[in-house]
């Protein structure tokens, strides 16, 4: 039943290439456009080298501080004081890492000036970061009590600034700004959309100009606290929150004005959206934003779809007339379009796949973004299949239904 | 006739509406990517004010330096001036040209209170970026002993201060103990690249012991490179051990700053682009399919003697009657935006849009009308009643 109602629907296909085009068309790139933009939202917010945890590492990264109006504000990221104080201290915690926003520096080699990222981290930083070591090892504490002037680079940087051929460059050295760092690690670098863990040049924070002396609430470090499990994480929420809580009142009304401070320990995706939507009726803004976007988007072809699919399926009238007097009950004819629509749809989604696949090895490919990863995987899969269907069916049950209530007699008369 | 089409589109309501919706959808799109790159090309078409080929940003970061800091930068912008390479160099807040940062504040002047973007800056400034003066002249380093913290402002905040007054030696006041004169003004600073909008802008000279603003921008002989960036660094880090120092090229950041715009412009655009071509697609195929299905309808009034371009424009009227509709359910969305102000846009930018959405709402929907049209008036009357 199934493959003959398949075998109709190829043949239907095959008699106006050109309407098919159309429908073809509109699924396709509708679907495309989802997937290539599910697999980047995957790319910024899934988990994925070298943030391996964190699907279960919550980001203390903003403090704000406002009056009791809410008029004034200011915010931006802690000082490393403030973080070891209450975040590094926080027991139902497996492990903390505390590390700078990125800087920029320059260095010079050969005439030839290499712009840099560079970031000040400690050294549990690499536990909670899952970075590949292609050459060396990270430093440890022993580096850090010592203030060595070691740094670890990114292995594009290894390339733009030594000259080895092919030689090990651990115990090389690498100038910034006068200050000579011995290189004893070279890991393999993380895209710049990834801001946390993302840099050139990777230093202890106690190496030079780190600033993890400021005292205060302000500064320009964040943490990342990973839980041990996922289901440990709105523990460890709530004892940050009582820890701020309990921060006595002459430690954070430092300024005259600002007296009421906010922070919060927050999953990245939660954190990302809290840095531009603060308040709920600011969220609650944001998202219908995206909806009536996604809606807009999703909606015009989906729309534009229903529209050929309902004045096409008058053409087959005599055929659903003969169907009908032969006795197949209006449920059937009603099936019968459904999965035809939904095998159209998925010839649709076949031809996204490959084309989101070509636009994804585009942009892996590129060097737009640096170490992209996108990917097609099993959810960004999953998610364009369900998307598919939703597609399908909308535009399949509107004149699906119509037709299958059509009178014999109309029908045949057509 | 046209009356007569409302007619016969209103007796078709229930199978127009998805029409309707799918053309008002469109233009609703469209008004909104339009909207978006009417601001941006208005913004783009005004030049930007200053000269920054040749200039480079020096960023210092004291760090933990608190010792005689406002010293060691008069020295060190000394030691600067002294290049060969270097034309002028100038002090600056952290606001330089093309950054991210943004310092922003309010100014009073006869109860009218306007909002600016303020660059606190030396008297090398104008110099340095080739910023050329409408009036009055650049605050010198003998306008520190006046009464009053001299300022040059833009043309944009002397239109919206001072109205129609003249703003030259105008003094504003800002507390009881200081004021600020209006010693210059200036075209155009658009900071922040080609794509901001001409904002009010003001100037305000650096305090001869301020420590907080560290930034020198420096104004290059033509041919100079790399090599002479890295002896900079080196000297400026033997000045200052512990400080941070970066450089960068205006003209790059420059670069960084219009991808910043451009680039959500372009995926808007290619998006909105193809849904365009989807719907165009979309009423092609309709049109198509009603059209070849009213062949009678247009052998009889053949037969009666209509002539083809009357037939051809009947199904153009019909279709341009929907898109008319569907136009006026989308102005009411629309029209709400330079209305009610949204977002502090000129209306000007909403208004340029929604016509230009209308016009490119019509053309879309004639020329996926055309051809259909055309082949039904070319429908020959015996054939079609015929066929009936």
């Amino acid at each position: 039943m199934l493959l003959n109602y398949i075998k109709i629907a190829w043949k239907v296909l095959l008699r106006h290439p050109f309407y098919t085009f159309i429908t073809l068309f509109g699924i396709s790139l509708t679907l495309t456009v989802l997937m290539v933009l599910t697999s980047f939202l995957d790319h910024l917010f899934g988990t994925h080298y070298p943030e391996v945890n964190r699907d279960r590492s919550l980001y203390v990264a903003t403090i704000i501080q406002t009056d009791s109006a809410r008029t004034s504000m200011s915010s931006g990221p802690a000082t490393f004081d403030f973080l070891t104080k209450h975040v590094k201290s926080l027991k139902s915690a497996d492990k903390v890492a505390i590390m700078s926003n990125f800087n920029f520096s320059n260095t010079y080699v050969n005439g030839k000036r290499i712009k840099l990222n560079t970031k000040y981290t400690d050294a549990e930083f690499w536990e909670v970061m899952g970075f590949r070591f292609l050459e060396g090892k990270p430093y440890n504490d022993n580096n850090i009590k010592n203030s060595d002037h070691v740094a670890v680079i990114t292995d594009a940087l290894r390339d733009q600034y030594f000259d080895t051929g092919g030689k090990s460059v651990v115990g090389q050295n690498i100038e910034i700004e006068n200050i000579n760092y011995r290189v004893i690690g070279v890991v393999k670098g993380s895209p710049p959309t990834r801001i946390y863990s993302y840099s050139d040049i990777y230093f202890p924070y106690t190496a030079p100009k780190s600033n993890y002396q400021n005292k205060g609430l302000r500064g320009s470090f964040i943490a990342i606290a990973t839980a041990k499990d996922a289901s440990d994480m709105p523990v460890i929420q709530s004892e940050f929150d009582s820890n701020i809580s309990r921060i006595p009142y002459s430690e954070i009304h430092t300024d005259k004005n600002l007296t009421v401070l906010q922070v919060k320990a927050d999953k990245y995706f939660d954190h990302f959206v809290n840095t531009f939507a603060r308040s709920s009726t600011q969220r609650f803004m944001f998202y219908t934003v995206v909806s009536f976007v996604v809606l807009m988007f999703m909606g015009l072809p989906a729309i534009n779809l229903v529209n050929v699919n309902v004045s096409r399926i008058l053409e087959r009238a005599s055929e659903i007339g003969v169907r009908k007097a032969f006795g197949a009950p209006s449920a059937a004819l009603l099936w019968q379009f459904i999965i035809e629509n939904i095998f159209i749809t998925f010839i649709g989604g076949a031809f996204a796949l490959a084309l989101s696949y070509l636009i994804i090895y585009f942009i892996n490919s590129s060097g737009w973004i640096a170490y992209a990863d996108l990917t097609i995987n099993v959810p960004v899969f999953v998610i364009s299949l369900a998307v598919c269907l939703f597609f399908g069916l909308l535009s399949g049950v509107l004149p699906a239904f119509r037709m299958s209530r059509l009178k014999i007699v109309d029908a045949l008369k057509v | 006739m046209l009356q007569h089409l409302f007619k016969l589109i209103w007796n078709k309501k229930g199978t127009h509406s998805l029409l309707i919706i799918e053309i008002l959808a469109s233009f609703l799109v469209l008004f909104g990517v339009l909207s978006l790159i009417v601001f941006n090309v208005r913004n783009y078409l005004q030049p930007i004010g200053f000269n920054y080929e040749q200039v480079w940003n020096v960023d210092l970061a004291k760090n933990q330096d608190t010792v005689e800091v406002a010293r060691k930068l008069t020295s060190v912008m000394q030691r600067i001036r002294s290049y060969k390479e270097v034309e002028t160099a100038t002090r600056m807040s952290s606001n330089t040209p093309f950054s991210a940062n943004q310092v922003s504040g309010a100014m009073t002047y006869n109860k009218v209170t306007v909002g600016a973007d303020f660059y606190y800056t030396d008297p090398d400034f104008n110099k340095t970026l080739d910023l050329p003066l409408l009036k009055g002249r650049w605050y010198r380093e003998g306008d520190r002993v006046a009464k009053f913290i001299p300022i040059v402002i833009n043309k944009k905040l002397e239109d919206k201060l001072f109205l129609n007054e003249t703003s030259l030696n105008k003094v504003i006041k800002i507390d009881d103990k200081s004021s600020y004169k209006v010693v210059g003004v200036i075209d155009k600073f658009k900071a922040k690249g080609e794509f901001m909008s001409d904002n009010p802008g003001v100037f305000e000279m650096l305090a001869k012991d301020d420590v907080w603003n560290s930034n020198v921008l420096i104004k290059t002989k033509r041919g100079t490179d790399a090599n002479f960036e890295a002896k900079l660094v080196k000297d400026i880090a033997m000045m200052l051990p512990g400080w941070g120092i970066e450089v960068s090229y205006l003209k790059e950041s420059r670069l960084n700053r219009h991808n910043l715009t451009l680039v959500p412009v372009l995926i808007f655009l290619i998006i909105s682009a193809f849904l365009l071509t989807n719907v165009a697609l979309g009423l092609f195929g309709i049109l198509n399919l009603n059209i070849s299905r009213r062949k009678n309808e247009i052998g009889l009034r053949r037969a009666m003697g209509a002539t083809e371009g009357k037939v051809a424009i009947q199904f153009l009227g019909e279709i341009w009657v929907i898109a008319t509709f569907s136009l006026i359910i989308g102005l009411l969305f629309a029209v709400q935006f330079p209305l009610m102000n949204v977002f502090d846009l000129d209306s000007e930018i909403y208004i340029t849009s929604i016509f230009v959405s209308i016009a490119v709402i019509y053309i879309i929907v004639t020329l996926c009308a055309w051809l259909p049209s055309k082949q039904a008036s070319r429908i020959h009357p015996a054939i079609a009643l015929h066929e009936e």
